[in-house]
């Protein structure tokens, strides 16, 4: 078996629907925006299995990335010519293991709600960045960037159960948001240590997890507040090695973008009378 | 109070001291274990995005983590038997061993996933399984229980992985022409570790000859 596969080879059955990024970027409607799963809303059944399906696909792309980096890449120390630690390895083989049941929870979570499999498109954008060339930008961009997403969600997700009084999912999503946490730990560990002598190779990886953090901004979706449709769990984040300022630049980013947009329909609605 | 002396052994413990292997063979082989393990978990974490059925990517996902931590015991037990730098032993035993994982690892594409399971599950993890089996019953229970300990959780997850994969591979195996791939696969394998002489080389599974054994 070839290492280094295309993000396009990623295996599925009939029923899923596949969109990469650059369709995603460039449909014209607004479907970056994932909207606040509000236990209050008219329609919170529709957007909380939405929400659960994003979950389950993001779930599975985790599984095959963690899997292909375990492939990938061979053991050893020559770090600058594409080895990497043993231990790092056996991570990845970890992190298969608990995406695995993650998707089995979401499965049966999704099921629970009266969603399928495949209902919704599948975006592989975390596959894409589980491509990357490079180990360490696959530990920022996956395991920093979109797990530390994850651990956002999941935090957000928990607390859904909560307001709906749903145990089951409270009970899971807790379990699952430990697990991330345990990933984003791994990624800050093995980035720190594989980068060690070599600081522009950290530089670039970490500027990597800004675009991919940037691309997940949802529009300026993620925030502090509750209304934020993606709420940033600060203290789980920073229980997996983010620091304060690294989760204010998320904010911050969030919230510029949020302001463009806003200034933007305001334009837009001044031209329009 | 002084208690009455009672015998070392309860009457039920039957281990004896003598094992078959040496301090150096237990190492070499361990090695060899552990190099074959990172093979397995490779693979089975490999082999995920390429494979379509979703029941089957979850399955290789447990169990490339359980050869992952298998390997990681054998890594740990090399330092114990004199080895102070673990990766001098993980080796291949011989060339042919790994002609043998080549091989094993050479179906891709997203058709081939009976070739993939009955490499795995009908010829590498049965031959693993026979030379840790044979391994744990020469060896001292007594001087060597820290291997026997590492082998017993290793067959403990290769027993249930074994029935779960063999399930899995009857369910693809649905007409006459899936049967003949499954077999040919299976022969073409085998035939290649016959070569190797086993996982860990000549003599994995023991010998039947009047004067080796
Ligand atoms: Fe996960
Ligand atoms: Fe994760």
């Amino acid at each position: 078996m070839k290492t280094h596969i295309s993000p396009t080879a990623l295996a599925r059955d009939t029923r899923f629907n596949r969109q990469t990024s650059e369709d995603r970027f460039t449909d014209p409607r607004s479907t970056m925006e994932v909207g606040h799963v509000d236990p209050m809303a008219e329609d919170v059944g529709d957007r909380a299995r939405r929400r659960m399906h994003g979950i389950f696909v993001g779930e599975i792309q985790a599984l095959e990335g963690a899997g292909r980096t375990a492939f990938d890449f061979p053991a050893g120390d020559d770090y600058a010519n594409g080895e990497i630690p043993y231990e790092l390895k056996l991570d990845m083989a970890r992190q298969c293991w608990d995406e695995a049941r993650h998707c089995e929870i979401s499965i049966k979570l999704a099921e629970h709600m009266g969603g399928e499999l495949g209902e919704y498109v599948e975006n592989t954008m975390l596959f894409e960045a589980a491509c990357h060339n490079d180990p360490v930008f696959r530990l920022a961009g996956v395991n920093r960037a979109l797990e530390g997403l994850a651990i956002d969600v999941f935090t957000q997700m928990r607390d859904f159960g909560r307001e709906t009084g749903d145990p089951v999912m409270v009970y899971c999503e807790d379990f699952m948001l430990a697990d991330e946490v345990t990933h984003v730990k791994m990624g800050s560990k093995w980035l720190r240590a594989v980068t060690e002598n070599d600081p522009e190779r950290r530089k670039s990886a970490l500027e990597f997890q800004r675009v991919v953090d940037g691309l997940f901004n949802f529009r300026g979706q993620r925030g502090e507040e509750y209304e934020s449709p993606i709420r940033l769990a600060r203290q789980f984040r920073k229980m997996a090695g983010f620091t304060d300022g690294e989760v204010d630049v998320i904010a911050e980013a969030a919230a510029k973008e949020r302001a463009a947009i806003e200034a933007e329909q305001m334009a837009a609605s001044i031209l329009a009378e | 109070m002084a208690s009455s002396p009672r015998t070392p052994f309860a009457p039920w413990d039957r281990r004896e001291l003598p094992g078959k292997f040496t301090v150096e063979e237990t190492a070499r082989r361990v090695g060899h274990y552990k190099w074959f393990e990172m093979r397995m978990f490779e693979l089975m974490a490999g082999w995920i995005a390429t494979i379509p059925e979703l029941d089957i990517k979850l399955r290789l996902g447990t169990h490339s983590y359980h050869h992952a931590f298998h390997s990681e015991l054998w890594h740990k037990r090399l330092p114990e038997l004199r080895e102070m730098n673990p990766e001098r032993k993980t080796v291949a035993p011989n060339p042919e061993l790994e002609a043998f994982v080549t091989e094993l690892g050479a179906p891709e594409g997203d058709d081939k996933t009976l070739e993939k399971l009955v490499g795995m599950y009908r010829v590498a993890l049965p031959a693993v399984i026979s030379t840790y089996t044979y391994h744990r019953n020469n060896t001292s229970k007594i001087t060597d229980s820290p291997t026997i300990r590492s082998l017993q959780f290793c067959l403990n997850d290769d027993m249930e992985e074994w029935v779960e994969a063999e399930m899995t591979i009857q369910s693809l195996i649905t007409d006459a022409d899936d049967a003949r791939r499954a077999a040919d696969r299976q022969a073409e394998l085998t035939t290649l570790l016959i070569a190797a002489g086993g996982i860990a080389g000549p003599g994995s599974v023991g010998s039947f000859d009047l004067e080796e054994s």
